[in-house]
């Protein structure tokens, strides 16, 4: 599946790619996007480097172990919905305020960021973690 | 301090400062027994404190024995707000909160709890010991453990409400299964304190359910509420067939206690939970957990007992379990399994005493209850049993639990065989002893019973074999134990007991003293209160007694003195009827009549409702979940169809969303390219079960996916179609690896599929419906009327917070123009990413949790198996990536390493 060409190429579309997942991922909620698309689009890239470089450079680019990104992200999503329940609010009451940095337009920074970011790490981690287990399974075979 | 708050912290104290003896370093022996005796002991300083406090018993505004039988209803109900602490709100719409009843029979029992509490963790130093192997590990688990344990005992005893003597119950039934499964890697006591977690487990659910019933059918959540419409409830009672549901509520119940209390054919937990260590046991077995059954009785008894069920209920269990537990206790050889058999005979004493209270008999020219001094029978009970059980773990530790090997133990350990022998005398309920009067006291509540019901005679005869039973252990232990003729030998055969066995070097002092001395020191309670009833025993637990039950014989006297016994006896059945057991008991504990040892039937019930449960479960389990997935698939279909046809036949009104009318029927053709979308992706789905070949079908998923992508951007969804385009991209990658591992196609033809489509076809046309519902929705006459098509109202309310909360710009949007959209939604413009994350986030929530133990399960199922996989190895090498699969040159890599 490796050649020249894709290697050469992903040096600049992963980058890239990467980058699209999480502005994907941050800009969801009032555009097109959202955590599960920006975790996909990740993920895809992922793959895609697992397939151009191989086995021992995705074990470079990602030293830990899938799982952790699963487990981070259920945290974060879990977190963010039980933080409500602290203030007496209902389980994942979410706020959309808009902060302003000084600089520029105010943000649009809900609470619900931070679940969909849960939900961009959980989709990373499976879809990556699955691939990859699989396709070590097929090189071992 | 409030007393809500006294009584917390007394009830919180055990626990406490047993979890804080875990910072102390192990080899800190005394001062770790210091701090954690320092719990109950200041529970007991606590309690006193608020028995004396103003409404309590002890205090001036409390009921203690000078309230009469005939006292007003309204008068009680405010003694008992006198006796209620205050609320702790936790739970207030569930009615679970903290308050404390701190009434004669709860106090009391708060009392004997801590005080006996504090011998016991005593005790354990001189138990556990200094020297041994495992001495320091056994006490720095025990004391968190048995304080764990204290306050779950002085919760259930002291709580208020309902259904936090409910859950402090359960707190019981968890730390006595940690407290009698000690011997971690012993598996025999592992299996016997499961035996007693589910026995009194059961009994925790009847409980529950027994709560739950009374509470929903009269509205009262707590005792004191219960304890202070006394009255009113009776008469529902009393008319119990217009209420079955207080009925069931006190079955239910009366389930929790039994089990909890070791009542036949339930009491095989209870010699079971001897595998325990002797604290332990000395500490549940005589004051506390098996006492909570009754304890739970004495508390229903004010109201329940003009239940008709209530003596008809009680009365038959408890004297079986009475006489049974009497005839076992005499043919065993293990010390502590005598005892605890006794003590099982006990519980069915104590309850046959609260069902006979619920009998009436006539007294002159009114009726009084066959009850008299329940407390003190209840405590009686703990001062003689507890030493027994101290004095047996004392006695096995230097010598030897088997009674047979104990022929004249006297002259080599004085002290621990005097301390048991003395309390035999309690068990026996000779003269002297406040057993005996207690035994008296109930005699005399058989005798005034049996006047109304003949058939409680045969209670009487149950009770007098019981008692020579009692005896005769008596005499057996003392004649054994002195080396007296008559006493037990090896001749009589030599039991090997499975039980705990702690071993340590035999130390000299104070503390090694611990071993006897709490036992010395209850036991003498039993002769203080044997001589001095009036001056002893009646100012310290005549307070205690409840106002139904106290003084319906021997008001006057209190309880009654030896003397007066003795004197106004001699004319009297009960009397008579003790001196038969006694005299009678006396030749069986000196023939050689039942010495050999049986086994009780009771202990096969256990394992028979576990191996029933086990395999009936695997039956059940192996019907329901046959591992075949196009079961599973059947099964959710089926369910889902079943569903929809139950709504659909409930709101005939679907059927308009599936009405078209002339003008879209016109713009049909508007959308060729949807249409002709629509159509491949019918196509390629139709044409997935027409192949055999694995690959071949991917290829047409795929297809089908992509296809649905191109419609998605046809009607302007990029993000749904970039969505679903990652989606087709990954699952087709998926599957291409995992075809790759699959094992080779069967060619064979599967012709028994063809029932298959017909369910498909049904499938598919819900969810072609429920969609058209889902964007109709206001078409028709609805249910609803007022209802919107979901996509509309799902638009309207995903933006539009109240983005003014912090002090920024609201956004001006149409959408927000409604004053009532502006308080809901999600905040968002982005209606999908809204409805993901706002509308139905907790179920997103449980999507990527199902997400993640997808993948769990992916990487538990294909382990690395090999060890040259790991990441952390393979991160040296450094060669360049490349097409061929670099196994072989690492493998060298890895042996050269």
């Amino acid at each position: 599946m490796s050649s020249m060409i894709l290697r050469t190429a992903n040096g600049v579309i992963f980058p890239l790619t990467l980058l699209f997942a999480l502005y994907m991922a941050l800009k969801g909620h009032n555009a097109p996007g959202g955590g599960f698309i920006g975790g996909l689009v990740a993920a895809v890239a992922l793959v895609l480097y697992r397939m151009s470089h191989g086995r021992e450079a995705m074990g470079r680019l990602m030293p830990i172990h899938p799982r952790m990104l699963v487990a981070f992200g259920l945290t974060l999503a879990s977190a963010t919905s039980v933080i409500p329940l602290i203030f007496g609010l209902p389980l994942l009451t979410s706020r959309a305020p808009y902060v302003n940095f000084g600089v520029g337009e105010p943000v649009h920074l809900p609470t619900a960021m931070w679940f969909d970011l849960g939900v961009l790490f959980v989709v990373i981690g499976v879809s990556v973690g699955m691939i990859v287990r699989l396709g070590e399974e097929v090189d071992e075979s | 301090m409030s007393p809500v708050w006294m009584v917390m912290i007394a009830v919180l104290a055990p626990v406490t400062l047993g979890l804080v003896t875990l910072w102390l370093p192990r080899t800190w022996i005394e001062r770790r027994m210091a701090i954690a005796v320092a719990g109950p002991l200041l529970s007991f300083i606590l309690l006193i404190a608020t028995a004396i406090n103003v409404g309590g018993p002890l205090g001036t505004g409390g009921f203690g024995q000078d309230d009469g039988p005939g006292e007003h209803a309204k008068p009680q109900a405010a003694a008992v707000e006198h006796l209620t602490t205050g609320v702790l709100n936790w739970m207030p719409s569930l009615n679970i909160n903290f308050a404390f009843l701190t009434d004669g029979l709860g106090l009391f029992f708060a009392l004997l709890v801590s005080g006996i509490g504090v011998m016991i963790f005593l005790y354990a130093r001189g138990y556990f010991g200094k020297a041994g192997p495992t001495s320091a590990d056994d006490l720095y688990r025990f004391y968190p453990t048995i304080g764990f344990f204290t306050t779950a005992m002085l919760g259930v005893v002291l709580a208020d409400y309902t259904l936090l003597t409910l859950l402090f119950w359960e707190m019981t039934s968890i730390s006595s299964f940690l407290l009698i499964g000690w011997d971690r890697y012993d598996k025999k006591a592992v299996k016997l304190a499961m035996q007693a977690f589910f026995t009194t487990g059961l009994g925790g659910m009847g409980l529950f359910g027994g709560v739950l019933v009374f509470g929903n059918a009269t509205g009262y959540w707590r005792w004191s509420e219960m304890l202070a419409n006394t009255s009113e409830l009776q008469e529902m009672m009393l008319s119990a067939g217009d209420h079955p549901q207080l009925l069931w509520a006190f079955v239910l119940m009366f389930i929790g206690a039994g089990t909890k209390s070791a009542q036949f054919p339930f009491h095989y937990w209870l010699p079971g939970a001897m595998a325990a260590p002797t604290p332990v046991s000395a500490f549940l077995h005589s004051a506390t957990m098996v006492k909570a059954g009754v304890f739970l009785v004495g508390r229903l008894f004010p109201v329940f007992a003009a239940l008709p069920l209530f003596p008809q209920l009680i009365i038959p269990f408890g004297a079986v379990t009475m006489l049974y537990g009497g005839i076992v206790a005499l043919q065993q050889h293990d010390l502590k399994r005598i005892f605890a058999y006794t003590t099982v005979s006990q519980l069915g004493l104590l309850m046959t005493m609260y069902g006979l209270g619920a009998i009436k008999y006539a007294h002159g020219d009114h009726t009084l209850a066959a009850i008299d001094f329940d407390v003190t029978q209840i405590a009686n009970h703990a001062f003689y049993k507890a030493p027994l059980f101290i004095a047996a773990g004392a006695i096995g530790h230097v010598l030897s639990r088997d009674i047979t090997q104990l022929n004249g133990a006297f002259k080599k350990h004085p002290a621990i065989c005097g301390t048991m022998m003395l309390a035999a005398l309690g068990l026996a309920a000779v003269p002297g002893t406040i057993s005996f009067q207690a035994k008296e006291l109930f005699l005399y509540s058989i005798y005034h019973a049996a006047s109304v019901n003949p058939w409680l005679w045969l209670v009487m005869a149950m009770t007098i074999v019981t008692a020579i039973c009692n005896v005769a252990i008596c005499v057996r232990v003392w004649t054994t134990l002195m080396g007296w003729k008559g006493g037990m030998t090896e001749a009589d055969g030599h039991h090997h007991g499975h039980d705990h066995h702690h071993e340590h070097a035999h130390e000299h002092g104070l503390l090694a003293n611990l071993i006897w001395l709490p036992g010395l020191a209850i036991v003498s309670l039993q002769f203080l209160g044997g001589f001095f009833p009036g001056l002893f025993w009646g100012n310290l637990f005549g307070a205690f007694e409840q106002p139904a039950t106290a003084g319906n014989y021997f008001g006057e006297t209190g309880v009654p003195n030896l003397w007066y016994v003795i004197t106004h006896a001699f004319s009297s059945i009960p009397f008579w009827c003790s001196m038969l057991a006694l005299g009678l008991g006396v030749f069986v504990g000196l023939s050689k009549l039942w010495r050999g040892t049986v086994k009780d039937f009771a202990d096969n019930i256990y394992p028979a409702m576990y191996w029933l449960a086990v395999t009936g479960g695997g039956r059940c389990f192996r019907l329901v979940q046959t591992g075949n997935l196009t079961h599973y698939l059947l099964f959710v279909l089926f369910a889902l169809l079943t569903g929809f046809g139950w709504s659909v036949y409930e709101d005939p009104a679907m059927w308009s969303a599936l009405s078209l009318n002339s003008g879209e029927a016109a713009r049909f053709f508007e959308y060729w390219p949807g249409m002709l979308l629509g159509l491949i992706v019918c196509l390629t789905a139709i044409l997935i079960p027409m192949t055999e070949i694995r690959i071949v079908r991917v290829v047409f998923l795929g297809a089908c996916g992509f296809a649905v992508v191109a419609l998605y951007l046809v009607y302007q969804a990029p993000d749904l179609a970039l969505t679903q385009l990652m989606f087709e991209i990954i699952s087709v990658i998926l599957f291409v690896i995992v075809l790759r591992l699959l094992p080779k196609e069967k060619s064979t033809k599967d012709t028994g599929k063809l029932w298959r489509v017909p369910i498909a076809v049904a499938v598919g046309l819900m969810f072609g419906w429920m969609t058209l519902i889902a964007v109709e929705g206001n078409r028709g006459e609805f249910s609803n009327p007022g209802a919107e098509p979901l996509g509309v109202t799902l638009a309207q309310h995903s933006y539009g917070l109240e983005a003014d909360e912090f002090g920024n710009p609201v956004l001006d949007t149409a959408m927000s123009k409604d004053p009532d959209v502006g308080t809901r939604g999600g905040g968002g413009k982005n209606i999908v990413n809204v409805i993901l994350v706002d509308f139905r986030g907790f179920d997103t929530l449980g999507e990527i949790t199902v997400l993640g133990l997808a993948a769990m399960g992916v990487w538990s199922m294909l382990p690395h198996r090999r060890r040259k996989n790991d990441p952390k190895r393979k991160v040296e090498t450094d060669y360049p990536a490349c097409a061929i699969d670099p196994l072989e040159h690492q493998d060298a890599k890895g042996v050269t390493a």
